[in-house]
Formats: structure tokens, sequence, C-alpha cells
């Protein structure tokens, strides 16, 4: 039995996202769908395992706002929904967002985002707890595991309860980690799905689903929110640890809880500083806080990334200024607390050093030094294409390409694993000096390619991976074939969504629940947007630099190469090596030879390593995943690859 | 810590790539020729561009030594390659001097001229003074490339001028240290000179046994660029793959373009726009470090007696051992030249340096910075002076 | 055998390189140790971060309550590297005189060091500072026994072994069958326990 449908009672441990997972099946979700990013894509993978037993509707949607727009129309029909997806997924949603949350919802649909402080798996730390108060939406962050799953299972009785969305923010920290969870019941009984049409235009519960009239929905929908704060005022989810009269308040929500109790426990502070977490963070209930802050005139606000709680504890503290003691803030503002980047204990022990004027204890002065001693000997390790990356063979030959063609083109870069050549720009060979959000690679070449007239001589490249190319791309691209504008358009096409744990995609004849469905061919939207279209292995060095070339050189009109490899990684190719990969001792010159390490130096493969007592190439069997792209880049032909034996 | 510069370029010494690039590459004095292009994985020729795919840092490259366009000492080649007493400024050694042909007519017909280089070259193979040759060829993405020719029957078939720069030595470099083989290569002056440098230039490593036995210079007044010459063709609806030949027929001003169907003519001046930057630098009309050098018949003078006919310079002992061998052999046909006609050459070739001389000293703003040549060098300094004379 | 409960919450942290099964490592002690009644959080950070770079799961096992997801600076008990120099990165960062120290022999090199522009740390230095850093350190080539059992992302496994001999963790080979009978496809069990004891032996 999936550990998701642990019975009643049982603990767990989770992974916090599947604690969402499991607090949606407690509520009785019926229809989940999401686009997948790190750190959210675990909320749907699990909720697809369960889908059938459970009789569940779960889709890898083709980007996040057609997710929130599935997840909808589910809602409208009564049954209770969610939509997940990453911090800048809710900018993609955020344009149906706003209507939605004006025309209102009737089964309980919880958007769930789950961020990245830190940007540790992103290339931004943007958070969406401002939407919530942009589009005035109920806004939960949960602290802990436990909380993780009860509060999304609330989530949905309160949207049901006031008939709009309600958005449940979660971080890496707490998606990403697992902790003990004890389940509760999993309903018995689904409900019925039906569209209701006919009523008057302000009954929210049979009128059709629209904005308008505008002002009068509007005015309705902040009434509710405001039985909202009342809700919020008793709800269990906020909570008060520590002395009744403390000298210093921290203010906190979501992991950032864990790092503040763990900061006091640190210093040994239980009891002179106080906690208030809250779970409910917009809007903020305006009588608890009050009770708060009147404990104390000392005020730390901890959380990440942007000051939100903290600028809405301010504006409601101004409003209750006659009312209670004239308080210090401390946080983002004053930057008592870094104001971009995670936190962690560390981070939180230091805020409280600095105000309270305590010391923390310190590791022995010799064990530091050695320590010090230690950490001057350790070589970064710099993140790279994995061994047999398809992507890597790709950026070798659209370098080579770009240097052949001598006018410095350049690489509009979008996100995936292939990001990394913008990250780490040695190991994209410094092809792709530009990067932004999904498919805005293709809009900027787009663009690029219109500045002929201002003198711009260079060609454009750009790439976007098979998921990308769904989720945002097409649109620039037929931008870009309409304009006229000359861009070499590369997919790097690896067979699913690699990054973030090969989940399907439109290009794949399968479903997230496994099912089979018709593949969107990617070549033949190309073709019928009018582009030049060729397809190519990334690992036939030769005849993929031979297209490139000649589509620099073919100029004026959009041309598409599909670079088709499976990902190294991928469920069907891990562990399985198409060649043995060897470099032959006798050939291989080592430094004599006048190649000077291209294998090593320039190609940057983890399996290819350089022995430093024989001075020659080696690969790492452990390592190597096979590819044998390495035989064909080097000039002595010292790297032998033979057909792995099975 | 250690900290990765994750791939940006450290601050160290600068490599021999780097001062290839920016001695000869920046400043368009790169004539194509492949010298610096199959020693590494790192320069190569594309159509006639060179280019760097990726940054390599070793020093005391043999890209840079090999480079025609890198500074040298031409006296000491000179002198490990002729008999000083034979060298003349204008043309550099001349042992013997002589118009030529091939006797067999069909390989004349085959021929831009006369037939005279696949005459010497099919010689010095059945003589075993060479077992391979390299002569210009072009690939099938239209890309000129050196080609290694182990049958004789097969010369012909390379017969005609390109009038566009090939990388014959990076050919050539694949070679080196082959103990079996003996090459013979067809080269125009900058190949010649890179060449004559991988015999006599002394670097690090660069012991390895040199297989060239013999090379056949061609007289070059200039290069096309590839890319100038494609846009001229396509001007004048030609695709490159159907090109068969040219020429610059004598008197007319033009260059003919032939296909299977027609006869272009195209105005020199037009022809002109799209000759290489780097030819402009260079002071050799002649092949002046080849065995022997020859050249369209016309070449410096104008009669029609000598059209069909090539001049050959003799430079070389090796070049004189094959000339003879040729000739006896009836392989050749040699006459004297008519008495102006040494002259004529001379007084082109002497114009060439002149002039070659002037754009160094235009682009350098320096007549002491004449790039990759020495104001030392006897020859650079008689045609200086009387360049600066002149103004 | 009933292992001794734990008074006090240990630190443990996983650490390697993308690739080398940490997370799968993580999980499965993270999973034997809430078996056995404790309260675990586990911290991991996995996504774009693995892709060659450095990994690290923290563990927090508890008597009674949910920990952070990240261990404080100086705060771990127990180190498990799957490649030495994370062993280094994570001491130098996490360790304080009585932390324990378990780390695979076998090098992955970072690609600054396979370019030549960083160096990796000679063995020597390595162990020095394991000694000077340390209550107690181990250093096993699990990967070799694990490629002896034919996969060499087993070394995860037999570092787990490994470490329930040491006895620093409240946690046997009973308890890990349970576990892996639990995640793993039956065929797998087999060889996960071989590579269990293997660690084990190392251990002497």
């Amino acid at each position: 039995m999936t550990k998701l449908l642990s019975p009643a009672r049982s603990k767990v441990l989770f992974l916090g996202n599947e604690a969402i997972a499991r607090g949606a099946l407690e509520a009785g979700v019926a229809v989940a769908t999401g686009y997948p990013g790190t750190p959210s894509s675990e909320v749907i993978e699990s909720l697809a395992h369960v889908a059938s037993e459970r009789n569940l509707y779960v889709e890898w949607s083709v980007n996040e706002k057609v997710a929130l727009e599935v997840a909808a129309a589910a809602s409208f029909t009564g049954l209770r929904s969610m939509a997940v997806m990453k911090q800048n997924g809710v900018n993609v949603a955020s344009d149906f967002l706003l209507h939605l949350t004006a025309s209102g919802t009737r089964g309980g649909l919880v958007l769930v985002s789950c961020e990245d402080p830190g940007a540790l798996s992103s290339v931004n730390e943007g958070e969406s707890r401002y939407f919530a108060r942009m589009l005035e939406m109920p806004l939960l962050e949960p602290s802990d595991f436990q909380e993780a799953k009860d509060l999304t299972k609330w989530a949905f009785e309160l949207s049901e309860q006031i008939g709009n969305v309600v958005m449940l923010r979660s971080v890496t920290r707490m998606s990403h980690a697992s902790g003990n969870v004890i389940c509760g019941k999993l309903p018995v009984k689904s409900r019925k799905a039906h569209f209701e049409y006919d009523g008057s235009v302000m009954d929210s519960s049979r009128g059709p689903m629209i904005s308008t009239p505008v002002v009068a929905k509007h005015l309705l929908h902040q009434q509710k929110l405001k039985a909202v704060e009342a809700l919020f005022e008793k709800s269990p989810f906020n909570r008060y640890f520590g002395a009744a009269k403390p000298e210093l308040l921290m203010i906190t929500s979501s992991a950032c809880f864990l790092y503040a109790e763990e900061a006091i426990e640190m210093l040994g502070l239980q009891k002179r500083v106080g906690i208030l977490k809250l779970g409910t963070t917009w809007p903020l209930p305006p009588k608890l806080l009050e009770k708060h802050l009147r404990k104390t005139k000392k005020i730390l606000i901890v959380e990440e990334v942007m000051p939100f709680l903290e600028e809405n504890v301010k504006i409601l503290a101004a409003g209750l200024a006659n009312r209670i003691a004239i308080n210090t803030f401390h946080g983002k503002y004053d930057e008592t607390l870094p104001s971009a980047g995670e936190l962690n204990p560390d981070i939180v022990a230091a805020a409280l050093c600095h105000i309270l004027k305590v010391k923390r204890k310190t590791l022995p002065a010799n064990y530091l030094s050695d320590s010090q001693k230690a950490a001057a000997l350790i070589p970064a390790r710099e993140q790279t294409f994995c061994a047999g990356c398809p992507h890597r063979a790709s950026f070798w030959n659209i370098h080579n390409a770009i240097a052949l063609d001598g006018r410095k083109g350049f690489v509009c870069g979008d996100i995936g694993c292939y990001s990394m050549a913008a990250l780490s720009p040695a190991t994209g060979y410094h092809t792709m000096p530009t990067l932004h959000s999904m498919g805005s690679g293709t809009g900027l070449a787009s663009g690029f390619a219109k500045l002929a007239q201002f003198g711009l001589d260079q060609p454009i490249l750009t790439v976007c991976g098979d998921s990308t190319f769904y989720h945002a791309v097409i649109p620039a691209l037929i931008n870009a074939q309409h304009n006229r504008a000359d861009i070499t358009f590369i997919v790097l096409d690896n067979a699913g969504t690699a990054m973030t744990g090969f989940q399907p995609h439109p290009g794949l004849a399968i479903s997230a629940m496994k099912e089979a469905v018709p593949a969107v061919d990617i070549a033949a939207i190309c073709s019928a947007i009018g582009a030049k279209v060729a397809l190519s292995d990334p690992f036939d060095l030769e005849t993929t630099r031979k297209i490139l070339t000649s589509f620099l050189a073919d100029k004026g009109l959009l041309k598409v190469l599909i670079l088709r490899q499976a990902c190294a990684l991928s469920p069907e190719k891990k562990g399985k090596k198409i060649f043995d990969v060897k470099v032959n001792e006798l050939l291989c010159l080592g430094d004599a030879c006048g190649c000077n390490r291209l294998c090593t130096r320039v190609f940057r493969c983890p399996a290819l390593t350089w022995d430093r007592t024989t001075k020659k190439a080696v690969v790492d069997e452990v390592i190597c995943a096979g590819c044998g792209v390495c035989a064909s880049i080097c000039p002595q032909k010292a790297i032998v690859k033979t057909e792995a034996s099975l | 810590m250690g900290i990765s510069n994750f791939g940006y370029p450290m601050n160290k010494k600068p490599g021999s790539q780097t001062k290839l690039k920016k001695d000869v590459l920046e400043q368009s004095l790169c004539t194509g020729c492949g010298a610096c292009v199959g020693l590494c994985p790192y320069q190569v020729v594309y159509h006639d561009r060179t280019v760097q795919l990726h940054d390599c840092d070793l020093t005391d490259g043999k890209c840079y030594a090999f480079c025609p366009r890198t500074p040298a000492n031409y006296g000491q080649i000179r002198e490990s390659l002729f008999d000083i007493s034979d060298v003349t400024p204008e043309i550099g050694a001349v042992k013997g001097y002589y118009l030529s042909r091939a006797a067999d007519p069909a390989l004349r017909a085959k021929s831009q001229h006369g037939g005279t280089v696949t005459a010497l070259l099919g010689v010095a193979m059945d003589e075993g003074l060479i077992n391979s040759a390299i002569v210009s060829s072009r690939n099938e993405e239209l890309k000129e490339e050196g080609r290694l020719i182990e049958e004789k029957s097969q010369l012909s078939d390379y017969a005609k001028s390109k009038f566009t720069v090939s990388p014959t030595v990076a050919a050539f470099n694949q070679l080196m240290g082959d103990v079996v083989r003996k090459v013979g290569v067809v080269a125009t002056p900058c190949q010649a000179l890179a060449l004559a440098k991988m015999k006599t230039v002394r670097i690090k490593d660069g012991d390895k046994i040199n297989p060239l036995n013999l090379v056949i210079g061609l007289f070059c007044g200039w290069t096309l660029s590839v890319e100038s010459f494609h846009r001229l063709l396509q001007l004048y609806q030609i695709s490159p793959a159907a090109l068969t030949g040219m020429d610059i027929p004598p008197g007319k001003n033009i260059l003919e373009l032939y296909t299977n169907e027609s006869v272009t003519s195209v105005p020199m001046a037009e022809v002109d726009a799209c000759v290489r930057t780097a030819c402009r630098y260079c002071i050799d009309s002649t092949a002046e470090f080849a065995d022997l050098s020859v050249g369209a018949a016309r070449f410096g003078g104008d009669c029609d007696e000598m059209r069909g006919w090539n001049q050959i310079i003799v430079r070389s002992y090796r070049g004189k051992q094959l000339l003879e061998l040729a000739v006896a052999q009836g392989a050749l046909e040699i006459r004297e030249a008519p008495a102006s006609a040494l002259q004529d050459l001379k007084n082109a070739a002497a114009g060439k340096k002149r002039k070659a001389l002037k754009n160094i000293v235009e682009k350098s703003r320096s007549v002491k910075n004449l790039l990759y040549l020495s104001g030392d060098d006897p020859v650079v300094k008689k045609y200086l002076s009387m360049e600066k004379k002149k103004r | 055998m009933k292992k001794q409960l734990l008074s006090n919450t240990k630190n443990l942290i996983l650490t390697g390189v993308g690739g080398q099964g940490n997370v799968m490592a993580s999980r499965t002690l993270a999973g034997m140790l809430v078996d056995a009644g404790y309260i675990v959080t586990i911290g991991e950070t996995f996504g774009m971060s693995q892709r060659g770079g450095s990994v690290m799961s923290h563990l927090r096992i508890s008597p009674d309550s949910v920990k952070s997801p990240q261990i404080p600076r100086g705060g771990a008990d127990v180190i498990v590297a799957l490649e030495p120099l994370e062993a280094l990165r994570v001491l130098t960062v996490y360790g304080n005189p009585q932390v324990c120290v378990m780390s695979n022999a076998r090098p992955v090199y970072p690609i600054g060091v396979i370019t030549g522009e960083l160096s990796y740390p000679s063995e020597e230095n390595i162990q020095v500072a394991f000694q000077r850093l340390s209550k107690a350190f181990w250093i096993i080539d699990a990967t070799s026994a694990a490629l002896a059992l034919g996969n060499p992302v087993l070394s995860n496994i037999v570092m787990i072994g490994a470490l329930a001999k040491t006895g620093l963790l409240p946690i046997d080979r009973r308890m890990f069958e349970k576990e892996i009978k639990k995640t793993l496809a039956a065929d797998k069990c087999a060889v996960n326990l071989k590579a269990y004891d293997a660690g084990g032996e190392m251990i002497k």
C-alpha cells in the first residue's frame, strides 16, 4: 500500500509535499493539476500515484495558467480541486487568477505555491505572498509537516466557506524536508460534478462564473474576506509560545518558525523571547495581533524573503497606535535580518544576539583555526551537466557552429537543466549570455533578430527544452515567424521534464496518471508555423554541427533544429551504458600531446578526469554514463568506445 | 577556500594562441594557409577563415612558430634552403628561369595554363622523389582543403586555379612524424613560407620527422575571400558548386567565370573588392621559399607567344634535379624565355613588394613597425627605402 | 536487540555528490528511526542543485519534537559522507570536537579539479583534517564494496551498514530489513542487505 494512503492515526514520515498531498486527499480533492517546478513537483506526483485508487483526475498541465484553469473548472462544478506550482508559476497563472478571484469559485479550490527562498533550485527567489494581498485571497503558511497536511485540508473548507480561492504557501525547507505526520481520515464519499449557470449574475452558487458586475462583486468579495479575518482570529494554526511578558516577541510563519525555535533553544532565551507563529498570514487577524503586540515593546519579524508580514503587521500596528505600546520593530527594514536569501537558525540566532546583546557559545579557538585551515583546502564543486548529458554535446555543437560562423552569435537561454549553460558559463562553452523566465529565450531572440536595421549583425540562436516548448515558447515562436525574425531555434528534446524528475509533457504519449494520450509533435507544430525544421542526434557531432552552420548561414528565416536524445538519468537510460568508454593509455599522449587536455580542460565531463600520476586522461567507470561523445573529440582517437555488453 | 573561476579566463601569461589572435588574426594578416591548423584541436579553418574553436593557453606553440605572418629570420631560412649566391631581391633564389609546359597535350587541356605543375609532380612520383602529393581541393561544403594524393593518375583532377586560398598546410601537418611518406606540396607563397619555417624554425618538442621532400610554388598576386567571392557569384547568379574554372585573360581587365553552360565576365574592379585583406600585406608573389616556382607565362609580362606556357623559376638543388629529370623523360617541354620576360617578372614582383610595404606602414602608422616583417631584413630594407624615396 | 532510546536530539548530516543516492539513504535511515518511535526531521535540497553539485541531507532525530530542517553551524553529531571532499566541506561548517565522521574513500572530482583550475586535497591532508576536527572517524572504501556487488550506487547502503555497526545511531539490521521491504521492489532487497552487511564488515 502506498504510504500516502496510510490509515487514519498512523504516524508516517512525509515529505512536506506529500503532507500537502495527504491533506488534499483528506479534504476529498477530486482534481489536482500543476506544472512541474522545484520544489513543488512531488505534490502532483504523489497524487498521480494514487489517482486510480482514489478516483482522482490528476494532470500535468501545459503550464501553470492552464493548470489553474483546469482546476477552476472542477471547482465550478462543485468538486474540490487544487493547482500546484512553484513561486514563478503563480506569475504565469496570475492573469487568470485575477479574474478568478473576481468571479469566485464553488467547490473548494486551493492554489499551492511552493517557493524557493535562496533560489536553491531556481533562477529567482521571487515570492507570491504579495499576490494574496493584491488579489485579496486568504493565505495560509504551514510551519511543520503536520500543519502542512492539516492546513491544506482546512484550506479546502475555507475556500468553500467564502466561495473563493485560498492560497497555501510552502517553501523548499518545508516542501523538500520530511517529518512525522499523524494521518487523518480519508473520505469515503465523492461528489458528483454538475455546472449550474442559470441563476442570477450575483448568485455565486447558481449564476454564471464571471467577474461582472465588477464593483458589486468586488465589494461582496471584500465582505467575505472580512469574515475570513474573523475566522483567523480563532484559528488554531496561530499560536503563541513563551512567557506572558517576554522581552522580545518574534512574529513568524512557515519554516522560519522552526529556525526561531531553534535559535531560542541554542541561546537559552526561552524566558526572554516569545514566538507568535502565524499559520494564517493574510488577511492578518487584528485582534490577535493586538493582544500579542501589547505584550512587549520589542518585536522581531522573522520571514522569507520579502518583508510581507513585517509590512502588514506595521500597517495594523499603525491603526492600533492608541491602544498598544509604541513598539520597536526589527526585521528586514532595519536590516536586523538580511533582505535577500533564505534564513536558518544561525541567522536568527545572530539577530537575537544583536537585539538582546547576548553572545553565542563558540567552538574552541584552536578547533576553529584548524577548521579554517581545512576549509582552505576545499575546492568548490561547481554544478555541471551530468555524465552522459545530451546538453553537453548540444552546447559543444552550438559553440563550434557559432565559432565557425565567426559573427559572434549567441544563444538566448531558457529554463531547464540547460540553464546551467548560463549559470556556469564554461559548462555551456560560453554561448548563453541571457536567462530569464520560461519561453523568454525565444521572445528575446525574436526581438534581437529585428535589430539588423540598427546595425546588429550577430546571428541569434535560442534554446528551449521539450517541456518548455509547450509551456510558453509557442506564442514567441509564432511571433518570430510572423515578424520574419531570423533565428536558429534549437529544441533540446531529452524526452521528458528532466530537471524536475521526468514528469510527462504534451510531447509524450503518456499522462501523469500513466494513461495513453496523444503526443503533440514539436516538429509538426514548427512546420505548421512555417519554419524550416531539421532533426538531429546531438551525440552525432559532425551532422549536428553541419546543420547548425548551414542554418546560421541561411539568412532571413526561422530555422528549427530539434536535438533529440534522452536524458542520461531518464528511467529508460539510467544505469544502462550504450558504450564502454576507456582511454587507451598507449594512444593518449597526455601532457606531451598538443591537445592541451581538450577532454578534461575544455569538454568538462565529470566522468573524464586527469590522472595526476600518469598525466593522462582516464574514464571513471563509476561515473561514466557511456554516451561515447568524448571519443569523437579526442584528436588522438585515444578515447575508445565499444558497444557495451549487457 | 579554493574558488573556481567558473570557467572565466584567468590572468595568465598569454599563450601562443592568444598571440596568434592578437598579432595575426585581429590584424587581418591571416592568409588562411593552414599552417596553424591540424596540429591541435583548437585551430580550424572554416571557409577560408582560421577559427580558434576553444581557448588554449599553451606557450611555445607551433601554431605561432609556423605561421607565415609571425616574425621570422628570413636570412636564416634563405641560407638553409638555397645557395645564397642565387638569391635576388625581387624574386628570391634563381638557379634557372624558363618557359615550360607539359608534353602531354591532354594534360595541358585539363590544366590552367601549361600543366607544368602536374607534369612535375608526376615525374617526382615516378622517380620516387615523393610518394604522396598535397594539392588543393574542395570538400562537399564547397570549402577548400588540402587533399592528399597517392596515385599519379589523380593529379590532373586538381590542376585548375581556384583563386581562393586552401589550407593546404593543414593537410601536411597531419603527416608530420610520418617516417614512410615522402611528400610533395603545391603551395602558394605564404604556404611555401610556412613549410620553410617548419623545416628551419626550432621549437620545443618540434623534432618530429618532417616528411617534406618537395615544394612546388605557385605565383600568386592575391587570393579572393571566399565569403566576398560567393557574394559576388550570387550577384551574377552563379552557384559556387556549378563553377568549373576561372581565368584572367590578358589585356581585358576581367575575370572569366566558367560553368558547363556559360562563360561570365566580371570587371576586375569588382573582383578587387573581394581580394583577401591579408594579401595586401604580402611581399612575395613568386613563392620564394619553394624548390621550384611556377606561374602563368604572362605573369609580369604579356605576349601572345607565351600563351599556353608557364614560367618556371628553379630555386633549389632539388628543384633543378626534378626539372632535369622531367625534361630528360620527355614529360616537360622547356624553352628559353624572351629576354624581357625575366625583367618584367622581377619588376612586377618588386612592385608587389613596394606596394605591400606601403600598405603595412599605412596600417601600423610607423616605418618602425612592419608588423610581421623586420626592417633589418635586406630585402625589406631595400624596398622600404625605395618606397620612402618615392614618397 | 532493543536499542536504548536517545535522550537528546541527534543531528546527522548525510552528504555526497548528486547521483550518489544521498536522498535514498537519508530517507531509509529516517524511515527506520520513525518506526523506532522517534520524531525525525529531514532537511534536504534536490532538484537542479543535485546536478553534479554537493548534496546534503540534515537528519534531526528527536525523542519528542519536530526540529528545524537546517542544523545550526557546529551542530552535527554524526557526518556520513559518500565522498571524502564533501565530508570535509560539511565538517568545516557543522563540525565540533564531539562529531564522528564516516566517509567513503573514493573521490568524485569537481569539474574545477578536472579542468586543472583547482586542486583536490591529498588523502593525507583529508585524514589529518578528520583527525583534528572529529572525535572519531572512519574512512571506508564503500564504492569498491558496492562495485563488487555489481552496482556502485549501493555504496550508500554500504555506508548505512557501516554506520549501524559503529553504534552511533539506534539502528540495526532488522530495522533496515523492515524498512527496505516497505520501500524497495522485492527483487532488490537481497542485494541491499548484502551491501548493508558488507558495510558492517568494514568496521572493526
